[in-house]
Formats: C-alpha cells, structure tokens, sequence
C-alpha cells in the first residue's frame, strides 16, 4: 500500500476580474492564492509521494503545449507535475500576481487534463484530480463539452471547483458551512451575466461526473481557506484489514475494516540539535542506570534484568520467561460474543481512540448480502454486536461494539472499543437534585432555558425540515496543525525572525460564532444576576516547600528537620575529617562543614555545590526539588556569613534564566514560596544587588511563568493497531 | 494542597505521553489507606439457606478482591486487615483484648492475598477459629486500636477510610458503657480524618442502624439520602460494588473554569472514569541483588563531552534539504493557543453527537463548590435543563497549560440509583472529544447489494437467540489477568500460575448450540452452494505465499552512489525501510529499529 498516491493540477485563475472586489473585501485573488498556499504548504510538510502541477489562466504570456493556431492562449503552465517543494512555495509568495487578461476556464481545464495524460504515463497514481480556482467571467467555450466530460470520465480524473460565491443559494443548505452568515466574500455583488451561466456549465459538468453529490465538490475560496477539500480529495485511504466475522464456528462472513476515525497527529518529531552548531550528530543522549545508594553506582545495562511489581512485591520476571507465559491468542478475530441492546452500551464508555468500519469485500457480494443482512437486522432491532476484536497475533485482544450503520449510500459496521472491568473507575458523587441547599429556583432554571435557546447551534429552517447546523467541529482542520505548519513555514522561508503571530482566521475559526455571540448577550447577563458566583479566598493557596515536602517526602520528621537548623554538625563528622568534597547524600551539610573546615577555597566548595543542585535538579522530582532548596539555603547563608555575595548572586541569576527551558517552574515557585532571593547590599556590603532588586527578582518571575511551557511531545499512539503495519 | 497538585499532577509523564492527560495516578498526593474491619464473632459465620456462603465467607472474598484490584490499580496504597469480636488478640503492644490485627497498614503483597485465601471457605472458617475463635466484642477497643495503626504509620495518608464488616446491630447487647465509649473512639477517629463506613450484612430479623451504628459512621459527604438508609447486603455482587464504590478515592485530573461567558466561571473538576489500564512498566533490576536501579538520562556534546545544558540545545525538523530550526521555548509556545478552561460555545440537540465521533475516552464534569461558590447551582441548573431538553453543550477545551484546544461536547447525566439507594450513575457532564476534519478518514465505501427483508428477517432470529445483558464491568482483560497471575505464581513460587478464564472468548459450543439449525437456514439464504467464506481466503493467500517467496523479497539494494546522492539531498525517506536497512547493513551500521525515521536518523 505504501505506493499509492495522487496527481494534482491546481489550476488557478490570474485574470483582471480576479483582482476585482467590493470596499472592504479582500479580492478574490488573494483569496484563491491562500488557499494554494495553504495547501501546497500542507503537501511540503506531509512529504509524501504525491505529485503537483500549477496552472495559471488569464497571464499575459502563453506558454502550454496546446498553444497552436491562437487557441489555448493566455494559459501558463506554471510548472510541470513533481513532488512540491519549498521552492514552489517561495514561487507561488513571489512569482503568481494578478495578470491582466483573461482566458477561457474550459480551455485552461483541457490544458489541466492533457498534463495529467502526458506527465503521469509511466507512473502509477491512485487518483488524479483538477482543482479549478476562478471568478467564472469568461465565457467559457462550450462546443466540445461533451468530449471533455467524456474524457474525464475515461481518464479517471476528478474535478473541484473553487469559487468567489458559493454555488448553490442557501436553499438546499449547500452554503452550510458558511458559518459566519452575512459579509460572505462574492455574495453581496450580485453574479454577473457571464458568471451565472459559467456556473450552470459548472453544475452540468459537476452532475455529469457525479448524478448525486457532484455539487459538493465546489466551494468557496473562504471554505477553502477554513476546511480541508482539497486534501479530504486525495487523501491516502486508510489500509485495508480483511477479516471474517464470526458467529459461533458454524456461521463466517468476508469483512474488510477501514480505521475510519482516530486522532491524527503530526508525523514528524523535533530532533535535538547543538544550539550552535544546529548538529544532531554534536548531541548525544544517553541512559544509565545506577544504584539507589549513597554513591549513585553506576551498573551497566547488561547488569540489570527485567522485573515488575506485584503489589509489595518485586519479581524478577526476564523478558523470556515472560513472552513464554504471557497471554496467547490466535490472532486477528473479529468474533460475536452475542448481541445487547444500542442502549446499554453508554457513549461515554467508548475506549480506544478510534472507530473502525467493517464492510463486505468489494468483490463479494455474497458477503455484502450476508453482511447487510446483519447490519439491518440489527438497525431494526436497535441492537449491536459485542464482539472480541483482534487486529493481529501480535496485539491485544479488545471487546468492543459493533454498531449498524445505515446510510443512504453505504451500508456498514462501526466497531468501537469497550472498556474491560479493570479500565473502570466507579466514583461516586454527592446528589446534585437532591440537595435544598444547591438546588436552582424556578427563575433560576428559566434563566438557563433562555441561555440555550439562544445558544442553539442548529437552526430551524422555516419551510424545510432540515437542521442547519452552524458550527461543525468536524469540518475545522486541527488549529494545531494549521500552526505548527504555519510556523514551519515561516522559519523555513524566513530563518531569524521571530515567529509569526496566530493567522487571524484560524483564531476566529474556534471563537462562539458572532450571531450566537449577539444573540446569548442578554441571557447571560440574566443568568450573571440569578447566580451569584463568588470565587473562594484560599487562606493560603501555596505552601511553602518544606510544608509540601514534609508531607510528602515521606521522610520521618527528625530527618527533614536537620537540614533546616543552621549550627547541625555532627562534630564527630568533622574531628574524623571524613568530609572533603559536596556529596550527594546531604550536600548542604557537607558544604556547610567545609566551609567550616576551610580545607578548600570557598569558590571551589561553592562550584562543588552548585554541581550537585544541577544533579539534583536533573531528576524532576519534588523529593529532589526539595533537596535543592535546602542547599540553596545553605549557600545562601554562608554567603551572608562570608560576606561573599557574588558567587551565589550569579548563580541564582543564572539559574533563574534557565527555568522556562528546563522546564523547572515548579521548583521554581517553590523557591519564591520560601522567599530564597538573591543577597542584598544591606545583607552583605559587597553585593551590587539592591534590596529592591533583590525582593523583585522573585516577583518579576511570576508574571512569565504564564509563558513557560511544560507539554507533551506528540509519542506514537500505543493503540494505533492499524499502523503497526 | 489540593490546589497544587491539581496543577502540577502527572509533571513526569508529561513529558513522555499525551495519554498522561487520561490517567488518574497521583504520586504527590500521599498514599491512600482502607482498614477492613471485620466481625469476627460466632453469628458472622452462620451459613445462609441452601449453602449459601457465610458473611464471613462472603467478606473474605470481597477484601481478597480489593487487595488483588489494590495490586493492579494501585499498588502503593495501603491496606489492613483487622478482627474484632475474636478470642484470641494480636496488636502491636498487646493492649487491647478481642482484637486481631491480621494485616496491618501496609502495601497488599502476594502473601497476603495467600493469607486471606486461606481465611476463605469452610477450610477458612476452621483457619478462623483455630487461630482467632470468637469472643466477646469491644468495638471501642477495636477501633482505638485501628486508630493505633493510623498513627503509627509514618507516610503521609491522603485518605483514610475504615470499613465495618458485621452482622450485629446491637454488638454489645445494651451494654451502654461499652457502646459509649465506642462513640467517643469513632468520633476521636473521624476528628482526624477517618472516614467510617458501615457495610452491614444480613442477619435474621434484619439489621437495624438507628439504635447503635447510625452515631458510628461517618456522615455521608452531601447529607443527602444515600448512604444510611441502605438495606442490608446479602449477596455478594452487592456487597462488592459497595465496596469497590467507596473504596477508590476519587480524584480530579484537572480543575478548570468553564466559561459560559465574560465574568461566568464555573469551577468544575475533570474526572476520568474509564483508564485504559495496561500492564505496568518493568523496572530494572540489579543482576546480583534484585534491587530496583534508577535510570539517569543525561544529554552531552559527542565532541567536547561535556554535559549539555538545555540553554545550549535547540530543536529541529528536517524537509527535503530544509532544516528548520527553533528555540525549545518556541516549539511550545506553538502548542500554546488559550489558557486551560472550558469554553461554552452553544448548544446541539443529541442526535448531532454521532456516534462515529469518537477519538478518546470520555472524561466526567463534577462541580467544585470549594472554587468558586455557587458553581454547583449553576452547574446543577445547567445539567438539569440540558437533560430536560435532551441538548448537549459545545464547548472548547484547553485541558493543560500548553495544550492545543479540542471541541469537546458535555453530554448531559441524570443521577440514578438501585433499589437499594445506593448510586449507580453520577449526576455530571460526560465530557466526548469531538474529532476535527483531520480526523475523519476518507473512504471508499463498496457498492454491495443490500439483503432481502427475508434474509434480514433470518438474521433477526439469529440476533434474537444470542441476545444477552451487557454490562461494562463484565469483561476481564485477559492480557492483564494472566501478567499479574504470573507474578503472583513466581512471587509465590507457586508451580504454575491460576488459570485465568478469557471472558472475551466467543462460547463456541454454546452459540451453536442455541442457534441449532438457524446457522444454515440463513447460510442457505444468502450463499451460494459451494461458497465458503473462509476456504476462499485461505486459499487466495496461499497463492500468495507460494508465488510470493520468491519475487516478493526483491533483494532490497541501492547502489551506493545512489545511496549517496540521497543523503546529500536529504530525500532518504524516499527509500523504504527494506531499502534502507540494507543501506545501513552495507555501510556497518548495526540497527535493530524497523521505524524509518531511526533508520534515516543514522
């Protein structure tokens, strides 16, 4: 399957109606060139195998292989089917602008299918598809129509069209996505004569391709910009699983499952690169294991086996006697256990994070038959099937549901996972309805019912039964893709400057659309006077670390305590003189004694100190954190003691530089809980620190926490059954 | 406290998986504890009608349940066993007489399973008498005692829960000095945190709470009806699902403002109620000791050595010939689009959830009037109205700091309790996340030929012999069950392990049985003679085997200079992963990943 992909012609018109547009809106051109932006810029980053050609119409020049006798003129082929690139993307920005002649769009459209004939011979494409951007004010030249469609149809070539204006009125819910209502782009000026009859050719053409959903292939520039039509066209099809669906051993019917549904998430992963010499190769990472002893021995891997935990208990287990014992199965099953009731499987106990839909072989109709038959049945009894599910022999068995689909074209299984008895948690909560004090009054609850009612996101036409929904999740493309491939791009084409802000459509795609937002003013004013809501003061939200840490650390208290007390040496420790550098065990007691001891410079027993704060800080964790602060307190007062400021000053300064990427804000704000700032001229006379700035080095920091950043590196999906292949 | 860790839970996992998101596990927040508190007296060991087990049985089975659970979910809690009522004592310093600490506070382990097997069936309850025997009953003494164990654990405990196993209304039959003071030490333990559940069980003449229990147990959270009123449990499914609901603490992964509006913030807590629960990590081992060793991952420069701070790393994508390179704080700052909350967008009737819109487990939405007060009215106000008008709310959802925002639809939940009041669904919002365009997959359905209404009809009977009650809590994980029998077998030195029963195996025998002649009847309607729907894809793979071998495994080489041409222009991932892994292999070097990206990476 690896092998398949697509050939695309973005076909576009550069002609002087495209520049055309009422005050205040932007032209259509422009509109039409993000739109190939975007999606070129999608392709770059998809990397994979599909092949692109550009066509403008309506240029000054002409230059396509057609051009003879003064037909085909004003077409350019911009350039020839290939995998896009970053170049093509710095062409598109600095080479495509309006033109100022106009062509014929059935004849740019033939230009588009005679590339697609001669550049694909030789290679193998799964789909080929035209995408026409144009205003439609030629008129276009219908005397070999029937010849065109003809080809299309015999060549396999689908077609898209993209408009100023949305095809179709609102009548037939065609402009359904248009979700910002009045101030659509084209719509207002009111079609020209030429458009309109370019748009009956259009829907001819369209119809003729496809009798039933022809027309939902031609959108708006704007759905364009905001959805995904053009990739939904050629997108890769999800890989084939053959199975047979089996009802006890007597009864099997051919299935083919597609993953219909699942989480996409981006392809490629950030790699670490050497600040300056932007090398992975100049960075390495490496693992190490060691003993919970003092010293922290170091063991070799090849020293360590395999064990787990039972409870209490710590088992050896090697990795060969477990795949020996572990669970067997005999592989891909797609098995009844019996069937239940639609209702008693609860939608909020889906599991898994996809949907599987299981549909006969396209060569069997037999098993299409038997398979419909059990998808209506269970459609008319408002049943499913539970069934044992397993994608392979190397994966886990899963018990799931298979709900009956019944669409108007497609008839079709939808397996979805259950949870097994050990997913579940059974929590239970205090009454809400049953409780005086909480329960809402009567003009309360009106006040939540005028909410909704103006809240509704789908609307009643008046003389259609048809729902008109106003804000589809499903036809937003994921915002964080849209961004990270818009930031990708910006860094590619302009390396040193600083990251773009947001694009203000992707920031208003996933705002309350603004009719909702007028209409609920009123009742949510309402619902602000019914209910008071009064946020609770926390007596104190933060403790500091030692309140935190004594509680969890899970230390006896004696212990804890001793590294807070500021004359605690054993003086024992030191007659022995068994002190002579930080250890890692109580490093702010050794540092103390050596301070003490005077055996080393203090710039020595600092730099040895700060050394094990780095370690201890490397281990993200709040038992270790805590550790820290207490040798940063300890470094903080002999410094006073010594009247040496400098060292711990720079230290902390520089520590505090490091936090938003070490990602350390917790320890961080532990460290302002317990007030540890940097020293002071009134504390230690050589300090260049003022009180002032020493007090508001801890509070500056507070504010640019919100910046700072932990999060989650996209990790491959453990479940992603079907891409283990 | 609560606060903090609401914000800074899972900071470790973080960084490893998105799916942390989902899991409940709190690490900072303290070890939770249960003391089971058993009744030990003669009545506890009656047997019921028809060799029904005894209570005591009955209780031995369900504490053996919640250690083995305690295993799997969550193994650092801790757990006691302790009897009163008994004859013989047992406690730390001996000071309390009648009482039996069989188990004290502490992680449940292998052994202890094996112990209270042992305390289990007719065999047990000889175990229980020879041991402990029954005696006279002090129930102050035996909870002073429990508090005993409470204080002489030096963790810190986030939850404390006490649970009374009897049979027995009146335990000291009127002794008033003795019930007093069993009041005064319930009351000392609840001061400090410890919670007292009563699961009573049955007795003849039916157990009544007023006169003794009701001043024991704690009251229940929301002063509501559940909890008091409960009848008596007699079977032990019930007593079960009583157990196992008090038993898990609940706990947020999150509290968010959901914003219905400028200046409308509702406090709510975001609680996962389904985990996929998966077979724990192994942890490295010390060859010669079986101590657990600590993993350190360092990063360092491969010229200088030195170890690299992360100011001195940057991170990096690679297109074609294109390396685009951005600071650490940049590539979060991508992920970041809105603080974390909860953001109304409007209202859908429920048929516009389809069912297909499914990308991960739900979460659930509880209030928490201890944010922001008179969050819960509002809540309540909303989740009944949505309910009554069968609508879901729309809402935009940034669950962490940094997180890109998901739609997220708030189905609404009624509360519903049994017959015994005891709650089976919470009142709450069930939290669906909605897949964007990118997540629905294109496919191309094939046109098949719908059945008959005859051939439908045939396969309802079929349906209607296999019809069964589904319940989510039915189905072991049989992957699951046979890793921690494993464990238990070796922790145990036990010759083999139990043998675990795989619920989610189809009861061949049994299908067949019930649909008899159906099978063939419908077989008959819908196939062709001689079509056999699994010999046809037999057979077709085996043509592909045998034809396959051969040409199949084109031997998988570039010519270097091709090779090379490829790396200069970075379009190795143009070559498939057997291509390239004969690359690697011709230029020595060693791989064992089969991922492209880390073939490509050498």
């Amino acid at each position: 399957m690896a092998g398949t992909k697509s050939a695309l012609v973005l076909c576009m018109d550069v002609g002087f109606s495209m520049s055309n547009s009422a005050p205040g809106e932007e032209p259509p051109f422009e509109l039409a060139k993000k739109v190939i932006q975007k999606f070129v810029q999608r392709q770059v980053f998809a990397e994979n195998k599909d092949e692109l050609a550009l066509v403008l119409f309506g240029t000054d020049s002409t230059k396509n292989p057609l051009d003879r006798d003064g037909q085909y003129q004003n077409i350019t082929v911009h350039r020839h089917l290939m995998i896009p690139d970053f170049e093509l993307l710095e062409e598109i920005e600095n080479q495509v602008h309006p033109e100022s002649q106009q062509a014929d769009w059935m004849d740019a459209l033939v230009v588009c299918m005679d590339l697609l004939q001669t550049e694909t011979k030789g290679k193998k494409f799964d789909r080929l598809n035209v995408a026409l951007l144009t205003d439609l004010s030629t008129q276009a030249n219908q005397d070999h129509l029937d010849v065109i469609i003809e080809n299309l149809k015999q060549a396999g070539i689908t077609l898209q069209f993209f408009l100023p204006f949305p095809a179709e009125d609102d009548e037939e819910g065609g402009g359904d996505s248009d979700r910002r209502g009045p101030g659509h782009p084209g719509t207002g000026k009111g079609l020209s004569r030429e458009q309109k009859e370019s748009l009956d050719l259009v829907k001819h053409v369209m119809l003729s391709l496809d009798e039933e959903d022809g027309l939902d292939q031609v959108y708006t520039f704007r759905d364009a910009i905001e959805q995904l039509c053009m990739f939904k066209r050629i997108e890769r099809r999800p890989m084939a699983w053959p199975c047979q669906l089996t009802i006890g051993s007597c009864l099997s019917i051919r299935i083919v499952g597609y993953k219909a549904v699942t989480e996409e998430r981006l392809k490629k992963m950030w790699v670490t690169v050497d600040a300056q010499s932007n090398q992975k190769e100049d960075v390495k990472r490496e693992t190490v294991y060691c003993l919970d002893d003092d010293n922290e021995t170091e063991v070799k891997k090849d020293d360590t086996i395999q064990g787990f935990r039972y409870g209490s208990d710590i088992v050896p287990f090697s990795k060969v006697d477990q795949d020996q014992m572990k669970y067997k199965h005999d592989g891909k099953c797609f098995a009844v256990l019996g069937f239940t009731k639609q209702n008693l499987v609860r939608r909020h106990q889906f599991m898994g994070s996809q949907v599987v839909k299981m549909f006969a072989p396209k060569d069997d109709e037999h098993a299409g038959v038997a398979l419909s038959a059990l998808i209506r049945a269970l459609d008319e009894l408002q049943m499913v099937a539970i069934v044992r599910y397993a994608y392979d022999r190397r994966s886990n068995p899963q018990v799931g549901a298979a709900f009956p689909c019944v669409k108007q074209d497609y008839e079709c299984l939808m397996y979805v996972q259950l949870p097994f008895m050990e997913d579940l948690r059974q929590f239970t909560f205090p009454s809400l309805e049953n409780n005086k004090k909480l329960s809402p009054s009567d003009t309360q609850l009106s006040a939540v019912d005028s909410l909704i009612d103006s809240m509704m996101l789908v609307q009643k036409d008046d003389d259609d039964a048809d729902q008109k929904d106003i804000f589809k999740v499903h036809h937003i493309p994921n915002p964080a893709f849209q961004r990270h491939f818009q930031c990708l791009h910006h860094r590619a084409v302009n390396p040193g400057t600083p990251l773009p802000p947001m694009e203000p459509w992707l920031k208003a795609a996933l705002e309350r659309p603004d009719v909702i937002s007028e209409r609920c003013q009123a009742p949510l004013e309402e619902i602000k006077r019914k209910f008071p809501l009064i946020e609770v003061e926390k007596k104190k939200k933060l403790k500091t670390s030692a309140q935190i840490f004594g509680k969890d650390a899970e230390e006896p208290d004696a212990k804890k305590a001793k590294g807070d007390e500021e004359e605690d040496y054993n003086l024992a420790d030191i007659a022995e003189g068994s002190v002579t550098s930080v250890g890692s065990v109580d490093p702010a007691r050794d540092f103390r004694t050596l301070i003490k001891l005077k055996s080393l410079p203090f710039g020595e027993v600092c730099q040895q100190l700060t050394h094990r704060i780095e370690q201890l800080l490397s281990n993200k964790n709040t038992h270790y954190y805590m550790k820290s602060i207490t040798c940063i307190q300890a470094f903080r007062e002999q410094s006073v003691k010594l009247g040496n400021a400098d060292l711990y000053n720079s230290y902390l300064q520089s520590l505090k530089r490091s936090i938003p990427n070490r990602r350390l804000e917790v320890f961080w704000d532990l460290l302002v809980q317990d007030a540890i700032t940097l020293i002071s001229k009134d504390e230690v006379e050589g300090s260049t620190v003022s009180k002032n700035e020493a007090n508001q080095f801890l509070v500056v920091e507070e504010k640019k926490e919100e910046a700072a950043v932990p999060s989650a590196e996209d990790t491959g999906d453990v479940d992603d059954l079907l891409d283990m292949m | 406290m609560a606060e903090w860790n609401a914000y800074y839970q899972n900071e470790d996992e973080d960084e490893e998986q998105e799916e942390g998101e989902q899991s409940g596990d709190y690490k900072v927040t303290g070890r939770d504890s249960l003391v089971f508190l058993v009744d030990a007296s003669k009545e506890m060991f009656i047997k019921g009608e028809d060799g029904e087990p005894s209570n005591f049985d009955m209780t031995m089975q369900v504490v053996r349940s919640v250690y083995t659970s305690k295993i799997i979910s969550s193994h650092r809690d801790l757990v006691a066993l302790v009897f009163y009522g008994t004859e013989q004592s047992k406690n730390p310093r001996n000071s309390f007489k009648y009482v039996y600490v069989y188990h004290d506070l502490d992680e449940p382990g292998a052994k202890r399973v094996q112990e209270v097997d042992a305390l289990r069936g007719e065999k047990g309850a000889r175990l229980a008498a020879e041991t402990m025997g029954s005696g006279e009953t002090s129930l102050g003494d035996a909870l002073w005692c429990c508090a005993n164990l409470y204080s002489d654990i030096k963790l810190r405990l986030s939850h404390k829960r006490l649970m009374i196993f009897t049979c027995r209304d009146e335990p000291h039959r009127g002794d008033s000095a003795k019930d007093r003071q069993a009041r005064t030490k319930a009351s000392d333990l609840k001061e400090t945190g410890v919670i007292i559940d009563l699961m009573h069980l049955m007795k003849p003449g039916g157990f009544d709470v007023a006169p003794f229990f009701r001043d024991i147990v704690s009251q229940p959270e929301d002063e509501s009806e559940l909890g008091l009123h409960l009848e008596p449990c007699d079977k032990l499914e019930d007593l079960q699902k009583r157990v196992r609901a008090k038993e898990q603490k609940k706990r947020a992964m999150a509290r968010l403002n959901l914003c219905l509006g400028e200046g409308i913030n509702v406090a709510v807590g975001i609680y996962a109620t389904a985990v996929t629960a998966r077979k724990p990590a192994a942890i490295r081992l010390y060859r010669e000791t079986n101590e657990p060793v600590r993993s350190k991952t360092r990063t360092f420069h491969m010229q200088t050595g030195s170890l690299l701070l992360p100011s001195e790393i940057k991170k990096a994508q690679t297109y074609g010939k294109k390396q685009i390179v951005m600071e650490r704080d940049e590539v979060d700052s991508i992920k970041k689009f809105q603080d974390p909350g909860l953001y109304l967008i409007g209202f859908k009737p429920m048929e516009k959830l389809k069912t297909h819109h499914h990308i991960r487990p739900a979460v659930f939405l509880y209030p928490e009037e201890g944010e922001v007060k008179g969050s819960a009215c509002l809540f309540s106000a909303l989740l009944m109205k949505c309910s009554e008008r069968n609508v879901f709310a729309l809402c935009r959802c940034v669950s962490r700091r940094n997180y890109p925002p998901r739609f997220v639809a708030l189905v609404p939940q009624r509360e519903e309790v049994d017959e015994g009041k005891v709650q089976f669904t919470p009142p709450g919002f069930n939290v669906i996340y909605l897949p964007y365009a990118d997540d629905l997959r294109t496919l191309d359905p094939p046109q098949c030929p719908s059945a008959s209404q005859i051939q439908v009809d045939k396969m309802k009977e079929i349906v209607s012999k296999l019809r069964f009650k589904y319940r989510s809590e039915a189905f072991e994980n049989p992957v699951i069950q046979q890793h921690y029998r494993n464990l238990e077998a070796l922790a145990l030195d036990m010759m083999a392990p139990e043998d675990t029963e795989d619920l989610i195996m189809p009861k061949v025998d049994q299908i067949n049985h019930r649909l008899g002649p159906l099978a063939e009847e419908f077989k008959d309607l819908v196939y062709p003679a001689g079509y056999n729907p699994e010999s046809k894809s037999v057979a077709k793979r085996k043509t592909a085997i045998v034809g396959g071998v051969a040409e199949k495994k084109p031997k998988a080489e570039v010519p270097e200079d091709e090779l090379r041409a490829h790396v200069q222009n970075g379009t190795l991932g143009k070559l498939t992963v057997p291509v390239l892994k004969e690359a690697c292999k011709q230029f020595g070097v060693r791989t064992t990943g089969t991922k492209k990206q880390e073939l490509i990476d050498f």
